[in-house]
């Protein structure tokens, strides 16, 4: 008989033995979900090694604040070419207007972006000051700070862009974070993305397929 | 061989910086080569790891594939002793140094056993055996996890234009095969209002895009987070990093395609053909998990592209994008804009109620 309880003894004791092993393996899903996992996991966050810095390389930038947000965007201004503009514009558009001798410096600008009704240059620029831009409601904006212009009709994407849902950001995941701002990636011009041609296409797939 | 702490078995090809030995190639100090003396002690080397299974080498640290190759190991070392021996006068240290750095390639360990210094072993031979073979130097990484770094990926189906720029970028970034055409990621042309129709989705086409009445959406290796490709391989050549990378290491899958099975997503690729890369367009910032060059009969996948993403770098698809549909980051930093994009944009996941949990969201405007 008593053979029989140490014999029981030891099977509990290796029933016991196992399970905690086995619990061990499954130690990786103690979350219910990812969402759950990223909650718990992130609650100690203290920041990582990594910096986005050493991939900015040679960009400017600057940092700004909208909201909750902040962030750095790429200067602007020693990005223009021919900045300042008035080093060739010392006379404001409405004298210009009438002169009829103009200088076609621009002829090369269209502008494809709403349509007559809504925008002409003087929407954006300032006529008086062509350094600067000029918001819908008269008030000076610098244009290193044009996506505030954007900003006055594309509400949901300026939401979007401040949270980081819409653009890119410059080369690297890692904080701090550095974003492209509205014209490095649309033409305030021609602010559309154009149909073209895919950069690849298959012929192995397509092979494959016949 | 007397080294304890390697975990595999390494040979010693008369290599003058790796063991200071008798002049025999063997690396047994005493004796001559093929002696029956020095036959019996390398058995004896071997003998001892006998007790170490496949099966052990995972749940313990000890793990390498000599208790199977030992009858192999030991007639070749007879046959590897009388080469060296012979021929030493005739073979140039540099057949030698590849002799020896393909032997211990061959009988290494798996990669995610590995401590950190036999990781930055098998990188360094990696690179030395490139370029014995190529003249060329590249630079290959062995970087861990990062603390406190957990990767995902979020994707605007409203933004996508189907221009493939991303997947020209990751074929080159990831030394994809070229024969073969292999790419990691699809993009799929789908008519609009019919939803996430798979089947009826064309991810190979070619006209001018976007196309009327179309949207267009990718895919790729999801990195799920409780992943079962990894579950399903036999020799556990693929596995989740601490990032959330689910990765392979090359030269332990046996090419057995369990894991394509697996993968509800199509996540992964084969390598039927030896992978050709032109010699002027492989990338040579590589990681020993990433983009470093294949063979022919294993699998790879998306990495994320871990030898820019654990540098700090986004992957190529990100920074290819045109159209800023892709968003990548840090899911355990709060301030990271892919958890904005989680907390604030309605996003789902394919197959959800699979339960694979995929750290790939998409989204809409
Ligand atoms: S998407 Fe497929 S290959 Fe990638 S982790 Fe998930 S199951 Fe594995
Ligand atoms: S193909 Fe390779 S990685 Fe996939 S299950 Fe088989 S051995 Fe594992």
């Amino acid at each position: 008989m008593k053979d029989k309880y140490h014999i029981l003894y030891a099977l509990s004791g290796l029933f016991l033995v196992t399970s905690f092993f086995s619990s061990c393996k499954h130690q990786e899903h103690e979350y219910h979900n990812i969402t759950d996992k990223i909650e718990a996991e992130s609650k100690d966050y203290q920041g990582i090694s990594i910096s986005s810095e050493d991939f900015i390389g040679d960009i400017k930038t600057l940092e700004i604040s909208e909201g909750a947000h902040t962030f750095l965007i790429p200067e602007r201004k020693s990005q223009i070419k021919s900045y300042t503009c008035t080093e060739c514009h010392s006379k404001s558009l409405a004298q210009m207007q009438n002169e009829n001798e103009a200088k076609k410096a621009h002829w090369n600008l269209g502008l494809n972006h709403a349509d007559a009704n809504t925008m002409n240059c003087v929407t954006c620029h300032d006529g008086s000051n062509m350094d600067n831009l000029i918001s819908l409601t008269g008030n000076t904006l610098d244009f290193n700070y044009s996506y505030r212009l954007c900003a006055q009709c594309h509400t949901n994407q300026f939401d979007d862009w401040k949270g980081g849902a819409h653009g890119k950001k410059i080369a690297s995941w890692a904080p701090p974070r550095a974003s492209m701002t509205c014209v490095n990636c649309h033409n305030p011009h021609d602010p559309g993305f154009k149909s073209r041609w895919p950069a690849k296409f298959n012929t192995q797939t397509e092979k494959e397929r016949r | 061989m007397g080294d304890s702490i390697k975990k595999w078995f390494s040979l010693n090809l008369g290599n003058s910086n790796t063991k200071p030995s008798g002049s025999c190639g063997c690396g047994n100090p005493s004796g001559g080569c093929g002696s029956h003396n020095s036959e019996n002690t390398d058995e004896n080397a071997i003998g001892e790891e006998r007790h170490k299974d496949g099966f052990e080498q995972v749940f313990d640290v000890k793990m390498d594939r000599r208790s199977a190759f030992k009858k192999l190991t030991a007639s070749l070392m007879v046959g590897a002793g009388a080469i060296t021996t012979s021929c030493s006068v005739i073979v140039g240290d540099e057949t030698k140094e590849k002799a020896q750095i393909d032997w211990e390639e061959q009988f290494k360990g798996n990669y995610k056993l590995m401590s950190d210094e036999e990781k930055k072993g098998t990188v360094d031979r990696l690179v030395r055996s490139y370029q014995l073979r190529t003249g060329k130097t590249i630079s290959m990484s062995s970087k861990n996890a990062e603390e406190d770094v957990l990767f995902g990926y979020a994707f605007n189906i409203s933004k996508c234009q189907g221009y493939m720029d991303c997947v020209t970028a990751c074929v080159e970034e990831n030394n994809q095969d070229r024969s073969s055409q292999m790419e990691y990621i699809r993009i799929h042309e789908m008519e609009d209002g019919k939803g996430f129709n798979f089947n009826e989705a064309d991810d190979n086409y070619y006209h001018e895009v976007p196309a009327e009445g179309h949207f267009y959406m990718g895919t790729q290796c999801f990195h799920c987070d409780n992943p079962p490709c990894v579950e399903v391989c036999p020799v556990q050549a693929t596995w989740r990093e601490d990032d959330g990378l689910v990765v392979v290491d090359y030269d332990w899958c046996v090419g057995c395609r369990y894991c394509m099975a697996a993968c509800p997503y199509d996540g992964r690729r084969f390598n039927w053909s030896t992978p050709e890369v032109p010699e002027e367009e492989v990338n040579k910032n590589q990681h020993y998990l990433g983009n470093r060059m294949r063979k022919k009969g294993v699998v790879e996948k998306c990495t994320f592209c871990v030898q820019r993403s654990r540098a700090g770098k986004n992957p190529a698809c990100v920074e290819a994008c045109p159209t800023g549909a892709r968003i990548f980051g840090n899911l355990l930093d709060p301030d990271s804009t892919i958890r904005w994009v989680l907390e604030n944009k309605k996003v789902f996941r394919l197959k959800e109620d699979l339960g694979t949990e995929p750290k790939f969201w998409y989204f809409m405007d």
